[in-house]
């Protein structure tokens, strides 16, 4: 590429009209992205418009989809790369400008920090039913195939094989374990039904499998919707085979086989995450107005119990007054079990502190460019009867 | 004075670097991702942080992912599985101090006895052979990690229990490995073409020690 070509693309990169530009494509994209979660639901709609490098399009009757539009991922990268080499650019480091560099600083940090949230934040959520103590959160978009060591009496050794890996559809060592699982499918989504005795050979060949008919179904992506995902396991130690075990949460039969000893059960089940520490739930509130179904507030009453910091309390999740704990956010998110069982929304997010700094940094800014150009513009009044 | 110069004369694009933040960027980024690979992860946890139903498996039971009457919460509104067309229902007498609960899914009935150790009762109904009496009992075998057996073999370890209900085939497996687990399995193929498996597992001690009571209640076992 020759210099000119360079300083070419280097003015459009660092130019404040690609920064309007990209400005307004990520507005028409969380149009797009707002409109289309009527179907598509909250995590499709942001997943296909917003955290991805491009926006395909599926015309019906057509066997390909197109490239659309820049994702928000895209637009977001060159966002940031422009306003960094923009601000490196067009600002010299100077008192003057400080408050140009600290607004820019701020614009900055927030498109950091979508990609920093687009790429650790978890959402998982916790099912407490009034009395219980619950020391797990489980993310309901993602299933694990846990292989539990039930041998001892007091624990059980909990091997989570996660779900990236059993898509694809490998032989999956099971580290800590004697076993190699070999996949013999997966399905995000399928429907099953009891098999007849005229139907297809199952794929499974131990456990409840042989008895269920499987049929893979389009994943659903809504948020009414829920996958029923499904999957044909088979543990190998060495040269002995297990058989062919079909695993699903909606089959609700984790199933369970005897290696030397040791009694291993097999779940597909939502991806879980245990904790340093137990959460019970005391009570679960659901307030309405009087004389009204109208609900006013929906509270859980919860005592935290860690065992290894000692730290023991009563907290109250009420809505729009999460708890935050060890880098978990509690939300009070939705209830159940005629008001016995609590649903709590938890959200881990290294960066949710980023939004709130460079909304702070970008307001600091501002105040200190106006404070800068108003005094600016008052000197010049000063001197300017003087000169008359 | 610096805020009155041009821009374009303040810096020079070739002293910008350019390839060096972009690729700076992108390296980032890359790295970001990179740091998000899969693997298998192990926790020891006590037993009670793991759900507590199915804790013994076999065939059936309530699905752990549902919660009954849940709201608008993504994951709880997983539908129940298919129930089975029993056209009669089964019905027995319980022994002394013996409890039982509707099971979920294609669970029937869950069954407690009173029992120090692993212990678990279950009845379970499919529709039509369910893949017959020697698939069956092949896939309890496995489930106990023992080798299957060909239909003679199945035939010297049968008892037959004869019942109200029809003629119940008995089938007591114990598992090999230095923790022996033991099944107790009752298969009635009913006259309305369904099969029904009355099923204790377990530890061989608690196993042993309901034998005598789960016999009987096979005995008693009749339809509706």
């Amino acid at each position: 590429m020759t210099n000119s070509k360079v300083a070419s693309f280097w003015n459009v990169l660092t130019s404040l009209k690609l920064a309007i530009v990209l400005l307004a494509m990520m507005m028409a994209l969380v149009v797009a992205c707002t409109l289309a979660q009527v179907d598509m639901g909250t995590n499709g709609a942001v997943n296909h418009f917003m955290r991805s490098f491009i926006v395909w399009w599926h015309p019906p009757g057509f066997a390909y989809s197109f490239p659309v539009f820049p994702g928000g991922t895209t637009v977001g990268l060159v966002l940031g790369i422009n306003l960094i080499t923009a601000q490196f650019r067009r600002l010299t480091l100077s008192w003057s400008k400080s408050g140009l560099w600290i607004t820019h600083a701020g614009l900055i940090l927030l498109v950091a920090g979508e990609f920093v949230s687009a790429m650790f934040q978890v959402d998982a959520q916790m099912a407490i039913e009034q009395g219980e103590t619950v020391t797990y959160i489980e993310r309901p978009k993602e299933v694990e195939l846990a292989v539990l060591d039930t041998t001892d009496a007091k624990f059980d050794d909990v091997y989570s094989v996660p779900q990236a890996l059993l898509r694809s559809g490998a032989s999956i060592p099971v580290t800590g374990t004697p076993f190699t699982i070999k996949m013999h499918g997966f399905y995000q989504n399928a429907e099953m039904g009891n098999r007849g005795d005229g139907a297809p050979p199952s794929i499974a060949t131990a456990g409840i499998g042989p008895s269920v008919a499987v049929k893979e179904k389009a994943a659903v992506t809504s948020d009414e919707a829920t996958n029923s995902p499904a999957a044909f396991v088979e543990p190998v130690a060495g040269a002995k085979s297990y058989g062919t075990w079909l695993v699903s949460p909606i089959l609700g039969a984790p199933q369970q086989f005897i290696h030397e000893g040791h009694t291993y059960v097999l779940q597909l089940r939502p991806r879980r995450e245990y904790l340093d520490y137990a959460m019970t739930l005391k009570k679960f509130s659901h307030d309405v107005y009087p004389g009204t179904d109208i609900p006013k507030n929906f509270s859980s009453l919860v005592h935290l119990d860690n065992k290894t910091t000692g730290e023991q309390r009563d907290a109250l999740i009420f809505m729009n007054q999460p708890l935050r704990y060890q880098g978990k956010t509690f939300y009070q998110a939705s209830f159940g079990k005629n008001d016995t069982l609590s649903i709590l929304q938890v959200v881990q997010n290294p960066g949710w502190l980023l939004p709130y700094i460079s909304c702070a940094l970008v307001t600091l800014g501002l105040l200190i460019h106006f404070a800068i150009v108003l005094g600016r513009s008052q000197k010049k009044r000063r001197k300017a009867p003087e000169a008359a | 004075m610096p805020q009155t110069m041009p821009c374009s004369t303040r810096h020079a694009p070739a002293r910008l670097h350019l390839p060096t933040w972009t690729a700076a960027a992108l390296l980032s980024l890359l790295g970001v991702t990179a740091c998000k690979q899969e693997v298998v992860t192990h926790s020891r946890v006590p037993k009670s942080a793991e759900a507590p139903a199915n804790p013994m498996g076999g065939a059936g039971g309530a699905a752990p992912m549902a919660r009954p009457g849940m709201g608008n919460m993504p994951g709880d509104a997983v539908p129940p599985p298919p129930k089975p067309d029993a056209r009669a229902s089964l019905k027995w007498t319980l022994p002394t101090g013996w409890t039982q609960e509707e099971g979920g899914g294609m669970r029937f009935a869950t069954i407690k006895a009173p029992a120090t150790g692993k212990l678990e009762i279950s009845v379970v109904v499919l529709p039509g052979t369910a893949g017959g009496e020697l698939a069956n009992v092949n896939r309890w075998r496995s489930q106990l990690g023992l080798p299957p057996v060909d239909e003679a073999g199945m035939a010297t370890f049968r008892k037959q229990i004869q019942t109200k209900a029809g003629q119940v085939s008995v089938y007591d497996i114990v598992g090999d490995g230095t923790a022996n687990s033991r099944m107790i399995a009752g298969l009635l193929l009913a006259a309305d073409g369904s099969t029904w498996f009355i099923k204790m597992v377990g530890d061989a001690a608690p196993v042993a020690a309901a034998q005598a009571d789960f016999v009987h209640l096979l005995e008693t076992i009749h339809f509706d």
